[in-house]
């Protein structure tokens, strides 16, 4: 009787039965996101709550952000970070708009040399450009004359070095909106027989202008959350980022410093969420694209284009050359003659050669190490199946660091890993925790490098190998991690270059032991010693130039390897 | 009392029974059982969107089923995951691992159950001079045609053993000449092998073609399953009968005796077409094929005249189209071209068609 009421009742909802490999991949999955909860939410959640709390850990309500709002000197930061930001982004976006409109769509010759040299910044710590600025503008400046009786050390310092260090990061994300504008449109637009500059804002415009917006948003973040420039050329300029510094490190004012850096955040978040949302659309757009457009030759426009290319390569050049130049100079400006002493950091504070070595340790360490937890991390969450809800919330996880500054990351660190109860304490002032910060800092990009790659690979090799009783990690080891090579060998060179460059995250958190070149070369600056700290820039540029010639080197013998079975 | 599911007959090898899948609030699959006999070749044909691939996979345990069970080889299968089933699979993709040889490709899950090298080599090398590539095994997927990776892919299925071979419109990728060429081999190979095989198209010629036995597919149901003649020849359902071949619908009335009247026309029919006559109106079914001109004069049975409208040449005969009565109702007729020139069959002359009773299939109308 029992028997038949239950076989007439509605059937029983299939539960699967999971694989072994199932098992292992939420593992895996558990263990990621066990690692981005600690290095990423619970330190900004101590943040946060550090921001509602005195000295003394009680919580008292928004009492920190009154006394910031009423404190002009605090809060007048908000307008000078606001106004450097524009200003930065709309020259930055401006210039770099021509320059990669000229790359896509003239045919001046060079275009390759150009295109590189434009990177340059990318491999060099953000104070670079305001230590030479120092030596072309500053008061011995040998370019002096040319800004007059204005001060370099302020808004204009601050801003020509925001330009040089946004300048690539731009040009790339245009580059890449210019790439993939239809050139059926062109076509038409010029059968229509419209003029070149209709054509620019009737069709050029339009078709770029995803990527346009995505670019303007990334700039400003970076603008707005950067601390090298402004602390090396902003004199009594302050804004947040450069706040946030002087309350920890000056003041030791650490809620102070959480209610700024909460302040930095909300900016730099909503700036995210925009780019996000557009990223959405232009990837929308790209997949509804074919045919790509062939530039046509104009012979009067292309010695315009050409002459912007020299003039800015020419800036770039001199930028990095004269830090370069003013290294090897004995004592500037009186006396000129080249010699090796600026780079003899051993007789100067900072931490001397033994904190490049740490350098090169740290950058070593967080490209093996994060290269391995981001892809496979991006490999278990792109891959497990069911366990939806999860991988969702690590999804979200892994864009989070994109809108964290630096600054507030650090401060973050502090906060949870400097707490007396914590039982990961062990690691303050360690190498390990620069290591772990500075992977933290740059995983959003080299998340989203791994997805790509991933999704690029056939959807049915995990079902292949299932079928076969293959456990999946020999395919992960076997297939996908050979043919996402390249994607790898990406991501460990971009992690190993920003780990040598980095100054905001880890400036709060190294220790004697484990000075970094770039936070030295901080240093040296701010105990005057200028040249050496362009010495030390020198040495960290000639580092990760050399890195990437050794991965295009890498790059170029993989393809070889791989020709035969990428091609026919 | 016993669950009757469970006591399978000797030759049934797959049992897939009450499966429904949903996706969300939309159900895929409803309600779908099915038998399939050892050794046999099963193809799932449908329309693209039919739920013929949630089924395979379903039966592959990659997305497993909300509702029902499936029995592979007498033993219950229903919730284990595809590790722990036993079949290969072909892709339409191939899923071939561009990095690695075609030996390494075809000996991927040799490598974790055998020991010896040697036998694994032995095992490829006859793998591959069964689908006849014995010389390619030391190329990378990408320097080899589309149909040879297609063959990779095949044998690296079959490289251990296994119990059902599962193939997910495996030829579609291809280009025509070399679809009918393979359509062939495989059928072969799997002939020579017995392993018992589903294969899932949308191709109705491939089904009928290559099959055993065809499942026809449609918004999640079967409509009918039965040998390629019993499909071709008694659809079950319009659906079948329109997806499969040509057909042409005619709407008729029931008649007296057990007749029905096209138009003007009384038609005399089949004692198993008789027997669905239920309600006035009918749809009858015939194909173009059957459609029969020589030898019929005004005495044949379930014969009229027709006029010719239109006549289309389509290389080996040729399709005409016909009407009758009244004139608003048009059926399409294929007639050889030898016949058309025999009759003197042109646009806008007359013809003697007769619509046999043994090729008319009756279909309640709405
Ligand atoms: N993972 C999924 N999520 C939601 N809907 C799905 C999914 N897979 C298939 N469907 C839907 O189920 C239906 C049947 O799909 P499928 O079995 O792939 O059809 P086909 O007969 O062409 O192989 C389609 O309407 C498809 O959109
Ligand atoms: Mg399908």
């Amino acid at each position: 009787m029992t028997d038949q009421t239950m076989s007439s009742a509605s059937p029983a909802i299939v539960k699967p039965k999971l694989s072994r490999d199932d098992w292992v991949m939420r593992a895996f999955i558990l263990v990621i996101g066990l690692w981005l909860v600690v290095t990423l939410v619970m330190p900004l959640y101590v943040m946060l709550s550090k921001s509602v709390q005195n000295k003394d850990g009680f919580f008292i309500g928004l009492s920190n952000y009154i006394e910031y709002f009423s404190t002009p000197a605090l809060f007048y930061s908000i307008n000078n970070s606001f106004f450097i930001a524009f200003l930065s982004t709309a020259i930055s976006i401006s210039l770099a708009s021509v320059f990669a409109f000229i790359l896509s769509r003239s045919t001046i010759p060079g275009k390759s040399v150009f295109k590189n040299i434009a990177l340059l910044p990318l491999l060099a710590p953000s104070l670079l450009p305001g230590i030479s600025f120092v030596y072309l503008f500053g008061r011995q400046g040998v370019l002096k004359g040319l800004i007059g009786d204005y001060s370099i050390y302020g808004p204009i310092g601050i801003v020509m070095g925001e330009v040089f260090y946004t300048f690539p990061h731009a040009l790339m994300i245009l580059i890449a909106a210019f790439s993939i504008a239809d050139a059926r449109l062109y076509e038409a637009a010029s059968t229509l027989r419209t003029n070149r500059i209709r054509t620019f804002f009737t069709v050029t415009l339009p078709g770029i202008k995803y990527g346009l917006i995505s670019a303007i948003f990334v700039v400003f973040t970076l603008v707005i959350t950067d601390f090298g420039i402004p602390k090396v050329i902003g004199g009594q300029y302050n804004v947040l980022a450069t706040d946030i510094y002087k309350q920890v490190i000056g003041q030791q004012n650490f809620e102070m410093g959480a209610v700024v850096s909460v302040v930095l955040l909300i900016p730099a978040i909503l700036a995210f969420a925009v780019d996000r949302f557009v990223q959405r659309k232009q990837v929308a757009m790209l997949t509804a694209r074919a045919v790509p457009y062939e530039p046509k030759p104009h012979a009067i426009f292309n010695r315009f284009f050409f002459l912007y290319c020299c003039i800015i390569s020419v800036m770039i050049i001199g930028t990095i050359g004269m830090a370069g130049y003013a290294s090897f100079v004995t004592f500037w400006p009186y006396n000129l003659e080249l010699s090796l002493n600026n780079y003899d950091f051993d007789v100067m504070d900072g931490g001397g050669w033994g904190s490049f070595y740490n350098s090169l340790e740290m950058a070593a360490y967080t490209a093996v190490i994060g290269t391995s937890v981001i892809f496979t991390g991006a490999y278990m969450v792109e891959k497990a199946k069911g366990f939806g809800i999860v991988r969702g919330i690590i999804q979200f996880l892994c864009m989070i660091p994109m809108a964290v500054p630096g600054m507030v990351l650090g401060l973050a660190y502090i906060f949870f890993f400097n707490h007396p109860d914590n039982p990961l304490g062990f690691i303050y002032g360690t190498m390990p925790i620069l290591v772990i910060v500075t992977i933290a800092h740059f995983y959003t990009v080299s998340h989203l490098t791994s997805m790509t790659a991933l999704k690029q690979m056939d959807p049915e090799f995990e079902t292949v190998s299932a079928s076969l009783k293959v456990p999946f990690f020999r395919t992960f080891l076997k297939v996908t991690v050979p043919v996402c090579l390249p994607a790898i060998l990406d991501i460990s060179i971009y992690l190993f270059v920003n780990a040598m460059t980095t100054v905001s995250a880890v400036i709060f958190l190294y220790s004697s032991d484990t000075a970094l070149a770039s936070i030295a070369a901080l240093n040296m600056d701010d105990a005057g010693d200028v040249a050496p700290a362009a010495a030390m820039c020198m040495v960290i540029v000639a580092t990760s130039a050399s890195v990437r010639v050794v991965h295009a080197l890498l790059s170029k013998g993989i393809s070889a390897k791989t020709q035969k079975w990428r091609t026919r | 009392m016993k669950n009757d599911t469970a006591d399978l007959k000797d030759e049934t090898y797959l049992q897939v029974r009450n499966v429904t899948k949903k996706f969300g609030t939309f159900t895929a699959l409803k309600d779908i059982s099915l038998d399939v006999i050892e050794g046999e070749f099963v193809c799932f044909l449908g329309p693209s969107g039919c739920g013929k691939t949630t089924l395979l996979r379903a039966i592959a345990g990659l997305d497993i089923q909300t509702l029902g069970s499936v029995y592979q080889g007498g033993k219950e299968i229903s919730n284990l995951p595809a590790s722990e089933r036993d079949f290969g699979i072909v892709f339409q993709s191939y899923a071939l691992f561009p990095n690695l040889s075609v030996n390494e490709n075809v000996g991927y899950g040799l490598v974790n159950i055998r020991t010896s090298k040697s036998d694994i080599k032995d095992r490829v090398t006859e793998l591959l001079s069964l689908v006849g590539l014995e010389d390619q095994g030391d190329k990378f997927p990408a320097q080899l045609s589309g149909g040879q990776q297609q063959r990779v892919a095949l044998a690296r299925a079959l490289a251990m053993s296994p119990g059902l071979l599962l193939l997910d419109e495996p030829l579609s990728a291809l280009d025509a000449k070399v679809r009918v060429h393979l359509r062939h081999e495989m059928k072969e190979l799997q002939r020579r092998l017995g392993v018992t095989t589903i294969m899932v198209t949308h191709d109705q010629e491939e089904a009928l073609t290559m099959a055993d036995r065809i499942v026809v597919m449609n918004d999640g149901v079967i409509e009918q399953v039965g040998t390629p003649e019993e499909i071709y020849g008694h659809p079950a359902s319009p659906f079948v009968a329109e997806f499969v071949g040509t057909m042409n619908f005619l709407k008729a009335t029931k008649g007296d005796n057990e007749n029905i009247n096209l138009g003007a026309h009384t038609l005399s029919l089949d004692d198993e077409e008789k027997a669905k006559l239920n309600g006035a109106d009918v749809l009858a079914c015939v194909r173009p094929e059957d459609i029969v001109v020589r030898g019929v004069d005004a005495n044949t049975e379930n014969s009229f005249d027709a006029t010719v409208l239109d006549l289309e040449f389509l290389g080996s005969f040729c399709r005409a189209t016909l009407t009758y009565g009244d004139g608003d109702v048009n059926l399409n007729a294929d007639f050889s071209i030898n016949l058309v020139r025999d009759k003197g069959i042109e646009v806008g002359g007359t013809v003697r068609i007769a619509l046999p009773a043994n090729s008319i299939h009756i279909f309640s109308a709405g």
